[in-house]
């Protein structure tokens, strides 16, 4: 991969589940780098398209490249190169966060010394290093987001994808998982996240996506997309983008379509 | 900084290194939430001695048509199979709660081996196995089972008993990762292992069970399983009960196993 490699590229990406269709069709392109944000209402196609670009789904058609490597026939590849955080936490509850970290290092290839000091580097960036010996089911909703979000920097991945990291968690959590995402991006790490919450992504995202019958129906910054609605917020130009409403659920397995 | 730091980049090994470390690492995993929680080890180690004193208590002294010795002697054998068939199930569940939670995504996204998942529940099986079947026969030691071939015969009934249970705890990975759905999935897993158990000679010869048994348990890897254990403790030829045991058990570990693993792979997809 050279610097003018896309981060992600995909073209014609269609999946369907049965009868339903999720995605029909996503052209989109991802600069190195930068912050994505993929919006759109539930059933809209997003957690299926980060399914697909983690490599835990296949699309039924269309190609998707992962920092240059396919991700149908270089999975392998890819996941040496990627961090999930997915909607539900990857972490072991009935262990500590640390034998979590130094496990989840160990898995992405790390050896056990190197696993060791990435994991006390990231408990110590969390700020988890008072709770890092505690067994994960005694952690507050934040602290395993964050614990989750460390598991999945383990290795250092060149692309983080986050499936909607912030949902669920109350405004103080919310803030000190943006705190540590900003810090990411300053160092240069390839985000893409999905979001519930507009103001985050108008507050954070370089680039926002907005997804709605599994078409990608507009791209740009949330300024661009606000001056081209004629509104001031994001949740407006999100509303006329969309229409109001949720699409009809597609039954995506590991969270709404 | 978070995104760099001092720690070496991840280097991963070679496959089949990779297999094989990834495979520990998931079973080191499994061992040491036992460890960290000994509450979880009360059932796999009470539950087969607990089982053993009331099958024994109750049945022990019984008359047996056509055996030589006690009852109890011909029972303890089953009992060690029939404990295995009850524990396999576990290592089903234990895959479809990891299957269900968020912890398969992570472990889907990393590049680790994909057989690894599996084959770490397996390795962790096979120690729970070889200490359940070790009390046990301990524990029938204490109602009078005695093994005559001595110490390598000790060590054959525990492998055999290992085997055995490795290769249900693969057909129950399968059928867990099939039903897709823990609660269903309990309920239904456990049902076959009391059945198989019945339909065998692990409680009583084949030739007095109902004649409809009869064909069923001459081809039951139970029976082939108690065949081999009762043949080790009596000091007897294990031929042909132990080339049963191996077809099934190199069947089962084989079939079962390529599609669980294909299944751990699809679920999500």
């Amino acid at each position: 991969m050279n610097d003018t490699t896309p981060a992600i590229d995909a073209a014609g990406v269609r999946k369907s589940f049965g009868r339903v269709t999720a995605l029909d069709g996503v052209d989109l392109t991802i600069a190195s780098g930068s912050l994505t944000a993929l919006l759109g209402p539930n059933g809209a196609g997003k957690t299926t398209l980060v399914r697909i670009i983690a490599t835990l789904s296949r699309p039924d058609a269309g190609r998707v490249r992962v920092l240059g490597l396919d991700v149908t026939t270089q999975g392998a590849q890819v996941r040496a190169h990627i961090g999930l955080t997915g909607q539900y936490s990857g972490l072991e509850e009935a262990l500590s966060g640390w034998d979590n970290l130094v496990l989840m290092g160990r898995l992405a290839g790390l050896g056990r010394r190197a696993a060791r000091a990435r994991a006390g580097e990231l408990a110590g960036a969390f700020g988890l290093e008072g709770a890092v010996e505690r067994m994960v089911r005694t952690y507050s909703g934040g602290m395993r987001r964050r614990l989750d979000l460390a598991a999945s920097l383990m290795a250092r991945p060149g692309l983080l994808v986050l499936d909607e990291p912030t949902t669920g968690l109350d405004p103080g959590s919310r803030q000190q998982l943006w705190a540590v995402l900003a810090e990411l991006r300053t160092e240069g790490t390839t985000m893409l996240l999905t979001t519930q919450y507009l103001e985050e992504a108008d507050r954070f995202a370089d680039v926002v996506h907005v997804l709605n019958h599994g078409k990608v129906i507009a791209s740009g910054t949330a300024a661009d997309l606000k001056s081209r609605s004629g509104v001031t917020s994001l949740d407006e130009a999100f509303l006329a983008l969309t229409g109001s409403g949720s699409q009809r659920e597609a039954v995506a397995p590991g969270g709404t379509a | 900084m978070i995104a760099a730091g001092t720690a070496d980049m991840a280097t991963p090994p070679r496959i089949p290194l990779r297999f094989a470390r990834d495979s520990a690492l998931i079973a080191g995993r499994n061992l040491r939430v036992l460890r960290k929680n000994p509450g979880r080890l009360i059932y796999p180690l009470v539950q087969p001695v607990v089982l053993l004193v009331m099958f024994v208590s109750v049945f022990g002294n019984l008359a047996l048509t056509g055996h030589g010795g006690p009852y109890r002697e011909f029972l303890i054998p089953g009992v060690i199979v029939e404990n295995a068939a009850l524990t396999a199930p576990t290592s089903g569940l234990a895959l479809l709660r990891d299957a269900s939670s968020g912890l398969a995504d992570r472990f889907r996204s990393l590049p680790m081996s994909r057989a690894s998942v599996l084959i770490g529940r397996l390795l962790t099986d096979a120690i729970v196995f070889a200490t359940q079947a070790v009390l046990l026969v301990g524990a029938g030691y204490g109602f009078g089972f005695r093994i005559i071939g001595g110490p390598l015969a000790a060590l054959g009934i525990v492998a055999a008993t290992v085997a055995f249970g490795l290769a249900f705890a693969v057909l129950s990975a399968w059928l867990g990762l099939l039903i897709n759905d823990p609660e269903t999935a309990e309920r239904v897993l456990f049902f076959p292992a009391i059945a198989v158990a019945f339909v065998s000679s692990a409680f009583a010869p084949v030739a007095l069970l109902a004649s409809w048994m009869q064909p069923i348990a001459r081809v039951n890897p139970v029976s082939a399983t108690c065949g081999v254990i009762r043949a080790l403790a009596s000091g007897g030829a294990v031929g042909f009960p132990l080339l049963e045991l191996g077809c099934w058990v190199a069947g089962l570990l084989l079939v079962p196993g390529v599609l669980a693993v294909r299944r751990w792979q699809a679920v999500g997809s």
